[in-house]
């Protein structure tokens, strides 16, 4: 009984090591374990609260666009940037808020629209949906 | 200390994903320089299974859909190189653009990350690329700037617009000769527009590229007729961009 507890002890304990690893590696770096604040991002919450002031514009390819996507979206990518661009200035409130968003948390092309709305077009409220059409699906029923 | 089997099988467990992956990578990063006129880039990434089993890559995921690249049908024997190919599609696309690449096989635990970037000339930067006049504000000209990206020999711009209400006038800096300036009027404001400006540089002369800027105008209040809507004090006071 006592070598099984031995032995058990020394597998918790080698289980710890890349904790204990990790923690000492990132000493005095608390921020690394936030989550990254970028105040270009919305949730989905907070976007869906805005109600109509908000132009969804979905960064995916065509065919992913045509598969799906946000009620009353628009398509703008950088596949086509120069083709799809027109159509959404003359859609663009002032006033209102634009959402951009990808497939899912793992692609960029969200932010890279975003930056380019924002930094070449001069648009303010630009903001990006990290978790994509992937979370917009989740919770479409809810 | 007796050894039992849970603790010789957990232990295995334990050790078995720190077992260094078959697949050796030449390069796991690609730098790409294409040309002004590429419309893809193709970056190459080869490995070798330095193992002594077969390695079978079962999934290669690039970040974008701009990006394509497949793994091989076959099973990598041992000591067999091969590569993973992957294309970049530029599209509209321009400046620094860093896409990954994740790779899979059916060792545990050998997932690989390649990176390829990707530096798209910018031949002209148009800034800013939206002019927009709100229904508050005075028609006043809008300028403009296009500014000649690295060594490339633009000398001259010509410039139109979509909506003939919408005067452009380009200028090349005097000081500057990588800079010009475009200056944008509206000539009648009772009516809303949306123009498309094409800018076209004369370099490169063989393959000429087009640029864009967008022009916007909503029906300014003291030209609309009474009866219009924008003629309203409700009107939405508007926000330039």
């Amino acid at each position: 009984m006592r070598g099984v507890l031995r032995q058990a002890v020394l597998l918790i304990g080698l289980a710890f090591l890349p904790a204990i690893g990790q923690a000492l590696y990132f000493r005095g770096n608390p921020a690394v374990l936030a989550k990254p604040a970028d105040a270009h991002e919305v949730t989905l919450a907070e976007a869906k609260g805005w109600g109509q002031s908000v132009l969804w514009l979905d960064a995916r390819p065509h065919e992913e666009f045509d598969s799906g996507h946000v009620p009353g979206a628009l398509s703008l990518n950088e596949d086509d940037w120069n083709g799809l661009l027109p159509a959404v200035l003359a859609t663009w409130k002032p006033a209102g808020k634009v959402v951009v968003y990808c497939s899912r948390k793992s692609c960029n092309a969200s932010h890279g629209v975003a930056e380019r709305l924002r930094n070449e077009a001069g648009l303010k409220n630009v903001y990006v949906l990290p978790g994509g059409w992937e979370e917009w699906e989740e919770n479409a029923h809810r | 200390m007796k050894i039992s089997l849970a603790f010789a099988g957990s232990l295995l467990l334990f050790v078995l994903p720190l077992r260094a992956s078959s697949l050796t990578w030449e390069n796991l990063e690609a730098d790409l320089h294409p040309a002004i006129t590429d419309k893809e880039a193709v970056a190459h990434f080869k490995y070798k299974n330095t193992g002594d089993q077969p390695v079978r890559i079962t999934a290669v995921k690039p970040s974008c859909g701009c990006t394509t690249a497949a793994p091989p049908n076959e099973p990598v024997a041992p000591g067999a190189s091969g590569e993973i190919t992957a294309t970049f599609h530029i599209g509209d696309r321009i400046g620094m653009q860093t896409k990954t690449i994740h790779v899979t096989t059916d060792e545990p635990g050998s997932n690989t990350t390649l990176t390829l970037k990707a530096d798209v000339p910018k031949l002209l930067e148009i800034n800013p690329t939206f002019l927009y006049w709100s229904k508050v504000q005075p028609v006043t000209p809008r300028v403009i700037l296009a500014k000649v990206g690295g060594d490339f020999a633009v000398t001259k711009l010509e410039v139109s617009s979509s909506d003939s209400d919408v005067k452009v006038e380009t200028s090349a800096d005097p000081k500057d000769k990588t800079q010009f300036t475009i200056t944008v009027t509206p000539k009648k404001t009772n009516r809303p527009l949306n123009a498309m400006l094409k800018i076209q540089p004369d370099f490169p002369k063989d393959t000429p590229k087009m640029f864009y800027a967008n022009v916007r105008v909503d029906a300014h209040p003291e030209n609309a007729p009474a009866s219009s809507p924008a003629a309203s004090p409700a009107a939405t006071p508007a926000a330039t961009p």
